[in-house]
């Protein structure tokens, strides 16, 4: 708490968001279902190689699953609405298990959307996912990343508490994009170094030095900010869904359960955290 | 998690592949008078590699599939011929390496070309099939079926092999791949074959913890494939140390099929047809990927 008192002196009249002593480390797992939405809106029929995605309801999702009830964990499944409409069975499955089904896109959107077509797919993705699972979507994660000042008006219209994509802090915050009651939270993620894509995609980094390289970070951030978003995909080839790469996620969610005062929460249950608790949330505001 | 009805007395089965890839690999990038220098890393993997490997698996008693290329095959006959002679199965990787879907109309007679080829200088017809890059057309499931062949390993999507239905009568095995267990995308990324073993001993245990199938891919290249000295001894050691665990069972791909189609599994639906539709009013953004800085 020392150390976050001098940082609110250091950042003057800006205050920065203090988590509670109640918990020493709030972590959330998100896994992104990249199924074959994210080959066929290239153009790529998903078959051959390139049938990586179907991995994901085949295996990968089902191997969460059961890790994921095993260690007690919650976590969030951010999905294309395309995915969903391969797989329903597979969303029924996440939603039976009491895990979050959040929006990721519809085609994994990994282009420049114009705000009209931006909006459509929101919406659309929206319904698909909400008449699955016959409950409400809380909150959305942008597939690749890119996002407009558009995007968060149309979540906040649709209802949802958070966004899951900016990159720019290490800290949940307050985004502000509007007037009155135009914010939303943001839980903002790394995809270079708290994803498991960059390893596998780019440097086939042995799982095992995966694990050490997250347990680091983790290291690291619970003796700071407190804040740990980890994000992993289902798919085979740059994705986590396989044996081997599951049993990392596992063993790291036990190295995280081994710390003292770590809680773990999925998105939307973090964000109702931030709601609930304002006082503790920094807020900025975007122009 | 689906399992795969394993023999009683097998916990998982290792299929050991072969992308023969010779200069058939090395004429994607250039023109029969060039097979020189940087170009000939595809004859060292027949000159220098292929007889390595080949008394490797002689001592450690394990028979492989060879997926080779009909022009490859008609570069090597006698190297085509002393796989076939070691004991391992000979399977089709089309006429050259060019991407099945640019073919367009004449993709059948192209394999069914390089299937007659292999039959002509292996002494019998392929049944098993690896597309080139992996990249499969519309309708390869449907032409493999009626060109006599029984399996595909060109996919990566799952733990087990499964069974396609192309047509309502024909089955189609698929043997899927991981791209993890492919020594030509980690030699790519340049890493030492110390390392490169040590990402498929992690592999391998969590596999076989698994009872999955173990699909491990090997090239005979001399820039990214397997067969060099040091690369080859450290295979070694990994294939003994996968062999000492109980119940594993190195098998070819006609042995898997074979074991697969007895099990009757479900059939799957056409891999193509539930995505036709979007596909057809979907542009083409395959160069669109997120790379390193």
């Amino acid at each position: 708490m020392d150390r976050i008192r001098r940082m609110e002196t250091y950042t003057g009249s800006i205050r920065q968001t203090a988590l509670p002593a109640e918990f020493r480390c709030a972590v959330t797992l998100g896994v992104d279902f990249d199924g074959p939405s994210h080959e066929v809106g290239r153009g790529i029929a998903p078959v051959g190689t390139h049938s990586w995605g179907r991995y994901s309801a085949r295996c990968g999702i089902p191997r969460h699953l059961e890790m994921l009830t095993r260690q007690g964990v919650p976590c969030t499944f951010f999905v294309p609405g395309y995915d969903a409409q391969c797989h329903p069975d597979t969303i029924h499955a996440i939603h039976a298990a009491g895990f979050e089904v959040a929006a990721h896109g519809y085609l994994h959107e990994a282009w420049d959307l114009g705000a009209e077509e931006e909006t459509k797919l929101l919406h659309q993705t929206d319904d698909i996912l909400r008449q699955l699972i016959g409950e409400p979507i809380q909150g959305w994660r942008s597939p690749s990343g890119r996002k407009t000042a558009n995007t968060m008006r149309v979540l906040k219209a649709m209802g949802y508490l958070y966004d899951s994509s900016d990159k720019d802090y290490d800290l949940p915050y307050r985004l502000r994009f509007g007037s009155k009651d135009d914010c939303i939270i943001e839980l903002p993620n790394n995809t270079y170094s708290l994803d498991d894509f960059p390893f596998f995609k780019f440097s086939f980094t042995p799982p095992s030095e995966v694990l050490a390289q997250w347990k680091s970070e983790f290291d690291a951030i619970y003796d700071a900010e407190r804040f740990m978003v980890l994000t992993v995909h289902p798919r085979s080839g740059w994705g986590s869904g396989t044996p081997a790469r599951t049993w990392i996620l596992e063993q790291m969610i036990s190295y995280m359960k081994g710390h003292a005062g770590v809680r773990f929460f999925s998105s939307a249950g973090f964000a109702r955290w931030c709601l609930d608790n304002p006082q503790c949330l920094e807020e900025i505001t975007v122009p | 998690m689906k399992a795969f009805p394993w023999p009683a007395d097998m916990r998982c089965a290792v299929f050991v592949s072969v992308n023969f890839d010779a200069e058939a690999y090395d004429l994607k990038s250039t023109t029969e008078d060039r097979l020189f220098g940087r170009f000939s890393y595809g004859r060292y993997g027949v000159r220098a590699g292929l007889p390595r490997l080949l008394k490797m698996l002689e001592r450690r008693d394990i028979a492989a599939t060879a997926f080779v290329t009909a022009g490859d095959a008609k570069r090597h006959p006698d190297a085509v011929r002393a796989l076939r002679e070691g004991g391992h199965e000979i399977a089709s990787r089309g006429l050259d390496l060019a991407p099945l879907p640019s073919l367009g109309t004449s993709e059948r007679e192209v394999l069914r070309r390089a299937r007659d080829t292999l039959a002509d200088i292996a002494g019998s017809a392929p049944v098993g099939f690896r597309a080139a890059g992996g990249e499969l057309g519309p309708n390869t499931l449907q032409h493999l079926t009626e060109l006599g062949f029984t399996y595909d390993s060109s996919f990566q999507d799952d733990d087990h092999p499964y069974v396609f239905a192309p047509t309502p009568s024909s089955r189609l095995v698929e043997l899927p791949t991981v791209s993890s267990l492919d020594d030509s995308l980690v030699y790519s990324a340049r890493h030492t074959h110390a390392r490169v073993m040590k990402i498929w001993r992690e592999e391998f245990d969590a596999l076989y913890r698994e009872n999955c199938l173990v699909p491990l891919t090997l090239h005979l290249r001399g820039d990214v494939g397997s067969t060099r000295a040091a690369r080859i001894a450290a295979l070694e050691e990994l294939l003994a140390y996968i062999a000492s665990k109980p119940g594993v069972r190195f098998m070819t791909g006609a042995e898997l099929t074979e074991m697969t189609l007895a099990a009757s599994l479900p059939t799957e639906p056409d891999p193509f047809a539930q995505h036709a539709a979007t596909l057809s009013v979907t542009p083409y953004r395959g160069d669109l990927a997120v790379k390193p800085l």
